[in-house]
């Protein structure tokens, strides 16, 4: 087979192929991340990048879908490429300690659409600083259906594997930075995930967990040397894996139940994990079921137009006056906006619909204000004008934003109902509700609620955690009776297969409102 | 000993909504139909009053309907090119209580007659045909935003039923209907869910419940009707436990749903008049108040099972 030899500009990184690689692949083998939500079927339209060789004039082309036929030049335009979004960001711990001996940990968090990791010193029992950045897997697809049915292509496994490997390493490299420490002296790695992210980290055939039975390879997995996995810490570190569920009930949502409490709790309580794969538990001492609503990763700021995650500059809350449209908010550290994040969303789709701008369908009705333009599809609003952003555009949200947020907060509030009325109670049966997600630093629960994300439940038996699965994750690390709990979880809890419930649909349908079609579901928002 | 039979108590009640006005009324209608008003499911006359029967209303064009089927358009021989004469025959010849006016020729494909055309000849049949009157647009979402508003402007008064509007597109027929006092068909996609919203988002904006009617879109037999049978019956059990944003009547049409099976559209038979009438017949018994149909004899077979079926004596 010829071999031919592709640049990618402007990272300017080169690769030789053979004939009739795609250029998704060749750029993928070389470390240039392309946007692809579809993971190479032709169907979303993100991989578009301008291609040019001896026989082509420049052109624009679905990087997914052409073949290297002769030596090629390939420009990724800035909306393509993932490279975009490779910032890691740090927080540091309130009382930032410099790490007093050589004796440090890692926890990890490997969401489909983040990773989070946090440094810990294992000797004071104390967390350094945490970094967070967007899972480089997203280059095979937004979701894990689409990663999983790319492990079936040639090499498919080997570069999921070694995109979430490159995303771990990265982010655990800067934490060392930070801290000045050698990634050697951390020698213990504890990580939480969801069933088909620890398949894909462990590089083990995630096949089988959407075929036939459902039923993922295995669900629990043996502490083992974090180098064979190809995470680089010491050569003798060690990586535990918090165990999964079943095929979509990972052990993320193990380690939400062990650090939320909701195993030990004396009343009823539910935990609802707000992520892409939006795990939802409920149960208390005595038994546990859980099931995963595939909700997609809009409350993580991912695939909206102004979206980001929970970082310094992101708007997390907004209240609009409903005269004349003018509006405040507040970003996280009080930074110079620079985008929206999810419990921003949520404050600002509640307020956008409490002053009238949208319908409770979604869509934009109110007219004549300098807020409201027109969009390439339908219209926008403008939450931060360009001059006051740190961004050169302004900061808006379209009706396709709404759209997609609406059809993410039905997917979690439908799994909700279906779970508790599977298990005959009521709504208002729940005593305690724990929020997990990476949305922000606060949540505004009224706003959630009058969205209609969340039940309508007083709002004093609401509690927000965070990244939960991360502070499991920590748990794990610093104990080992806390690791028998988890293990303990991992086999008492009971998985609800919402895919195969036909309820599921029509509970989704008529959560595809705000708040709610049936209004009844929220009597406190009645006029 | 004698068998008990269990009757359902209902504390709901399908709203009641009048076609027409009369010159008391301020409109120029010689007559009125109402609709709804049922606060119990079909024909259980015995568990709810059901004040009102199922109403027929026979369907006339703006233009030839030249894609129907031979079986169909020989019943109206030569009128199909007059909408007036067309009218007439159905008003003399088939005793029509009520027209339902499709401006089809207002559709960029049949032929795109402008707003200003429409407008006109609205206001020409409201003088010409004194019956109580439904309007449908021309099915473009883009053309009936304007054309369905200006209609309205122009049959100002005469408490039409105006319609359809849909979930995407809704706002500004929903506001000239209020302003002109008519009453507004809001379509859903065969979906208990989609009807409600609509029917909130309608109300939202400030036309009260009792002037929407519901087209809970239909599959003619064969086609689909158990389906919305089933999204119909659900939509009226909801309405008598009293959820008020489902408690409209229903229209259905009838005509336009049986005459695209392939079946009726067979030559030299009547088979297409029976699959409207069966059609017809199967959706009253799920809730169809008011049913929009094509052929003149399958209208009248259906008005004959009507009043069989609330002959109760």
């Amino acid at each position: 087979m010829k071999k031919f030899r592709v640049t990618f500009y402007p990272a300017n990184k080169s690769i030789d192929v053979t004939q009739g690689t795609t250029i998704l692949s060749a750029a993928l083998s070389c470390g240039v991340y392309i946007n692809s939500v579809c993971a190479g079927e032709g169907t979303c339209g993100k991989c578009k990048v301008l291609v040019s060789g001896k026989t082509k004039e420049k052109e624009s082309i679905l990087a997914c879908q052409t073949a290297v036929n002769e030596n090629t030049t390939v420009e990724v335009p800035l909306e393509t490429s993932l490279d975009l979004d490779s910032r890691i960001d740090i927080t540091l711990q309130e009382k930032a300690i410099t790490p007093s001996c050589k004796h440090l940990g890692v926890a990890l968090d490997i969401g489909t659409t983040t990773v989070s990791a946090r440094l810990i010193d294992l000797d004071n029992k104390k967390g350094l600083g945490t970094a967070i950045t967007y899972n480089r897997q997203a280059s095979f697809g937004a979701d894990v259906i689409t990663r999983i049915i790319y492990t079936a292509q040639k090499d498919g496994l080997d570069k999921l594997h070694n995109a979430v490997i490159s995303t771990i390493n990265r982010i655990i490299g800067s934490l060392a930075l930070e801290f000045k420490i050698s990634p050697s002296e951390i020698t213990s790695v504890s990580c939480a995930g969801n069933t088909t992210m620890i398949h894909l980290l462990l590089k083990i055939d995630p096949a089988y967990i959407r075929q036939g039975a459902k039923i993922p390879l295995t669900n629990s997995m043996p502490l083992q040397k974090a180098q064979k996995a190809g995470i680089g810490i010491n050569k003798d570190g060690s990586l535990y894996c918090i165990p999964s569920v079943a095929n979509y009930i990972g052990g993320d949502a193990v380690s939400g139940i062990l650090s939320s409490g909701l195993y030990k709790a004396k009343e009823l309580s539910i935990l609802i994990d707000i992520g892409t794969n939006g795990e939802i538990a409920v149960g208390n001492e005595e038994f546990i079921v859980a099931c995963a609503a595939s909700a997609g990763p809009a409350f993580e700021g991912s695939g909206l137009q102004c979206g980001m995650r929970a970082s310094p500059g992101a708007i997390e809350k907004i209240n609009i006056n409903p005269k004349d449209f003018s509006l405040t908010h507040k970003t996280i550290l009080n930074a110079k906006p620079l985008g929206i994040c999810g419990s921003g969303y949520i404050s600002l789709l509640s307020a956008m619909l409490t002053s009238g701008i949208i319908d409770r369908a979604g869509k934009i009705t109110a007219q004549k204000n300098e807020r409201i333009r027109k969009a390439e599809y339908g219209q926008e609003f403008i939450v931060a004008p360009k001059e006051e952003t740190q961004t050169e555009n302004d900061i808006v949200i379209t009706e396709a934003d709404i759209e997609n947020l609406k059809r993410t907060k039905a997917a979690i509030y439908s799994a909700v109902a279906l779970l508790i009325k599977h298990m005959n109670f009521k709504i208002s049966d729940i005593k305690n509700v724990f929020i997990s997600g990476g949305l922000g630093t606060s949540l505004d629960i009224e706003s959630a609620v009058g969205i209609g994300l969340l039940p309508d439940l007083e709002r004093e038996r609401f509690f927000f955690l965070g990244n939960s699965s991360l502070a499991g994750a920590e748990r794990v690390l610093l104990s080992s009776q806390e690791k028998d709990l988890a293990e303990a979880i991992g086999k008492k809890v009971t998985y609800f297969d919402l895919s195969s419930e036909p309820k599921y649909m029509d509970e989704y349908m008529a959560a595809l409102f705000f708040p709610h079609t049936d209004l009844s579901k929220f009597p406190s928002l009645k006029k | 000993m004698a068998i008990q039979i269990l009757q359902e108590k209902w504390q709901g009640q399908v709203s009641l909504v009048t076609i027409g006005a009369t010159k008391e009324e301020g409109g120029s209608r010689s007559s009125v139909i109402k609709i709804g008003g049922e606060k119990s499911l079909p024909a259980l006359f015995k568990e709810g009053e059901i004040p009102h029967k199922p109403k027929v209303a026979l369907e006339i064009w703006d233009i030839h309907p030249s894609e129907w089927p031979e079986a169909l358009s020989k019943a109206y021989k030569d009128t199909l090119d007059d909408p007036f004469l067309w009218a007439k025959k159905c008003i003399k010849e088939y005793n029509a209580e009520c027209i339902c006016l499709r401006l089809q020729g207002a559709h960029p494909d049949f032929g795109d007659k402008s707003v200003e055309d429409e407008v006109s000849f609205i206001k020409e049949f409201l003088r010409k045909v004194n019956l109580p009157l439904i309007i449908l647009g021309s099915g473009d979402d883009t053309k009936d935003n304007i054309l369905l508003p200006a209609c309205s402007e122009a049959a100002k008064g005469e408490r039409c039923l105006i319609g359809s509007v849909t979930q995407d597109n809704y706002k500004d027929t929903v506001t000239s209907v209020i302003r002109n006092g008519h009453s507004l068909i809001a379509e859903s996609p065969i979906d208990v869910n989609i009807a409600k919203q609509l029917n909130m988002l309608i109300s939202d904006m400030g036309l009260s419940l009792e002037r929407i009617v519901i087209n809970p879109t239909i599959g003619a037999l064969g086609y689909g009707l158990e389906y919305a049978y089933s999204i119909m019956e659900r939509a009226r059990l909801a309405a008598l436990s009293s959820d008020k944003t489902v408690a409209s009547p229903f229209v259905c049409f009838i005509g336009q749903e049986a005459w695209k099976a392939k079946e009726a559209k067979a030559k030299d038979t009547n088979q297409g008049v029976m699959w409207e009438t069966i059609t017809a017949t199967a959706l009253i018994q799920a809730g169809a108040d008011l049913l929009v149909m094509r052929h003149p004899l399958a209208a009248e077979k259906v008005n004959k099972y009507i009043d069989k079926l609330f002959d109760t004596e």
